[in-house]
């Protein structure tokens, strides 16, 4: 009855075999079940989804309420789809990622590698700023963006951003370095390598898993964030998340669902493509940071 | 290539001070071996050497130079880590030449001093893979090419041997030695092991608790302690320290030792006034195994050899020798028969000491009585 299949595998029966199946399979549907009812309605008529059943598959395939909520349908006051918004989130994000990432990976490396007095005391305070939420920070957020000119600027929402993001960043890039060996540092000094040398050179070439796991992290989260894009951003500034709102809660008008499920597709899509893309690296980084070796 | 001079130095962390004032200097061409049980700030030394750690007071000049303040690259040294530390991301060549490029030497002349040190280190075969590719022993090689190719000064090993496995240690141990004869460049090296110790040095500094016990030739080290730590420390299997009680008979001083059950032994000492002082006292007698034989391995060239009956409770066939353990002062102690000797445990059976070769320490302050 128990004969070895993998090693690190616990030997179960057959019937207890198939009710992890059952358990792990009746989850599998239960977590996709939303995305199918997203994707079928999106391209359905309004007519169908009007009349019919949310989870039944389309009668008859239509893009036209992607079409819509990519380019035509009406956001605020102009009927410009979500396209222009779709173009300022990868703006803003692109560069928040970057710059957050690359500042964090400079704080990881100076907290592990260049110790000076008061330096566990200091990354307490970035941990702090992982916690601290949103909503304490508006208002002060917004007098700093309107002393530096940025107020409803997507140069604002990058700034926003970077230094929100950056207390993610160095922890997890401090965690990484702590593991990785200093004498490799010293070697490289002893080579007469300068600080940024030694940073280039040296820890940025093997830092390849935490860049992946940050860069995931950032993104995903930059993206998805609502209450600094309503807040900070302005006319021309607004990124997607905020914009899929006011297509949903547009009040005047008909609602047309099935370009609303188009339109959160789109604004979902980017995070879910770098998820696909790039989670198992996601996995081995959280991983690599963890186990020496 | 350069003298090293150490000076008063000093090195705390924090509040917790590590080395407590070391002075020590080792001449151009030397080869200076720090070695002290884990702990002892053997490595805090050779970092401070390096400017790796920076010192609390005191000295190191370079040559004539003082490199106090200098950065690590300005100091013309090279280190060779115990972790290798090779960067993992760069081939070997790219390892060797790091420091090269660095300084922005050209290619040509980069290639040049590669090749030249691939074919010292034979490491010629190696050049275009990663560390992570590498044996351990490779990885040494490595490691000593990127610290030669800069022909510096001074060369500073931190425990390099420490992690390869028994074999390679000996082969790399010879290496190094050969090494050095060739070039005759001055090196610091750190160990724990004392057999390293020994076989590599010109002269050894032994350290405990951030101060120098002495600093001596091996042959200084090794048959003149200055303490009971040094003695013990250096050799294997250790010195015998052996409790004893001085005596005076017949106007001559000896010393009194407790052997098997109510037994005793008693052995001629040297007659100096820093013995006298210690007379009805007791001193603690060191002897090395090696001058503890069966009569017939006994040094023929040694003009005092005391023989006694010990009583042998285990022996330890070693292939070259055997270990007779026999119980003086209380312990048991260790003497190093001909691998042929006959032993009959259990039994009392004549034991040579080579009384030349003996030493006597103050048990209170646990230094050496001269």
């Amino acid at each position: 009855m128990s004969h070895p299949s993998q090693e690190n595998a616990i030997n179960a029966g057959s019937l207890t075999r198939i009710l992890i199946y059952t358990l792990l399979i009746f989850f599998v549907i239960y977590y996709l079940l939303p995305l199918w009812v997203m994707v079928s309605n999106s391209l359905k008529t309004l007519d169908e989804i009007r009349g019919g059943d949310m989870l039944a598959p389309p009668k008859a395939i239509t893009l036209e309420p992607w079409r819509q909520a990519w380019s035509q349908t009406q956001i605020g006051v102009e009927a410009t789809g979500l396209k222009p918004y779709f173009i300022n989130s990868i703006i803003m994000v692109v560069p928040a990622v970057f710059l957050s990432t690359f500042l964090g990976a400079l704080n990881g490396y100076v907290m592990t590698k260049w110790e000076f007095p008061g330096v566990n005391l200091i990354f307490g305070l970035m941990l702090l700023a992982c916690f601290i939420p949103f909503q304490i920070v508006l208002i002060p957020m917004a007098r700093i963006l309107g002393m530096l000119g940025l107020a409803g600027t997507l140069g604002g929402l990058i700034l926003v951003h970077t230094v929100y993001g950056l207390g993610f960043t160095t922890l997890f890039f401090r965690n990484y370095y702590a593991a990785f060996p200093t004498e490799l540092v010293r070697a490289a000094q002893i080579d007469g390598a300068t600080f940024f040398q030694v940073f280039w050179r040296i820890l940025i070439p093997s830092s390849g898993p935490i860049i992946v796991v940050t860069i995931i992290w950032q993104f995903t989260n930059v993206w998805n964030d609502f209450l600094f894009g309503a807040s900070f951003s302005g006319y021309d500034s607004t990124p997607i998340t905020v914009a899929l709102n006011n297509l949903v809660n547009s009040s005047t008008g008909v609602k047309e669902y099935n370009v609303h499920f188009a339109g959160a597709i789109l604004a979902a899509l980017p995070t879910l493509i770098v998820y696909i893309v790039s989670g198992r690296y996601f996995v081995r980084g959280l991983m690599a940071g963890a186990v020496k070796g | 290539m350069a003298s090293l001079t150490i000076d008063k130095l000093t090195k705390s962390f924090g509040s917790v001070e590590v080395l407590k004032g070391i002075d020590l200097e080792i001449e151009d061409g030397g080869f200076l071996v720090l070695v002290g049980p884990s702990g002892c700030g053997k490595s805090t030394l050779l970092n401070c050497i390096a400017g790796l750690e920076k010192t609390t007071s005191g000295e190191i000049r370079i040559g004539d130079r003082n490199v106090e303040g200098l950065h690590p690259s300005k100091r013309d040294i090279a280190m060779v880590f115990q972790s290798y530390a090779l960067y993992p991301n760069m081939t070997v060549r790219g390892n060797i030449s790091f420091g090269m490029e660095i300084r922005g030497i050209d290619k040509d002349e980069q290639q040049k001093a590669i090749d030249e040190v691939a074919d010292m280190l034979q490491i010629n075969e190696l050049l275009d893979r990663k560390p992570s590719q590498l044996s351990g022993g490779q990885r040494q090689r490595v490691a000593m090419g990127r610290a030669l190719v800069r022909h510096p000064q001074v060369f500073l090993f931190d425990e390099p041997l420490s992690n390869l496995d028994a074999k390679l240690r000996v082969d790399m141990r010879t290496e190094i030695k050969r090494l050095h004869s060739r070039m005759g460049t001055t090196i610091v090296y750190v160990t724990h092991d004392q057999i390293e110790a020994l076989t590599l040095a010109t002269k050894i500094a032994v350290l405990q608790d951030g101060y120098l016990q002495q600093a001596g030739s091996p042959d200084e080290i090794y048959n003149n302690p200055v303490n009971i730590f040094v003695a013990d420390f250096m050799g294997s299997p250790s010195m015998n320290l052996i409790d004893s009680t001085l005596v005076e008979r017949d106007g001559q001083l000896e010393i009194q030792i407790a052997g098997h059950g109510g037994s005793s032994i008693s052995l001629p000492a040297p007659d100096t006034p820093d013995m006298r002082a210690h007379l009805n006292g007791p001193v603690v007698f060191g002897i090395r195994p090696e001058a503890m034989t069966d009569p017939d391995g006994a040094d023929r060239t040694s003009p005092h050899i005391e023989t006694r009956d010990c009583f042998i409770e285990v022996s330890q066939p070693a292939g070259s020798d055997t270990f007779a353990l026999t119980p003086l002062g209380g312990k048991e102690c260790i003497a190093r028969f001909r691998a042929d000797a006959k032993i009959e445990l259990g039994a009392f059976t004549p034991i040579s000491f080579n009384m030349t070769k003996a030493v006597f320490f103050d048990p209170q302050t646990t230094n050496r009585i001269r």
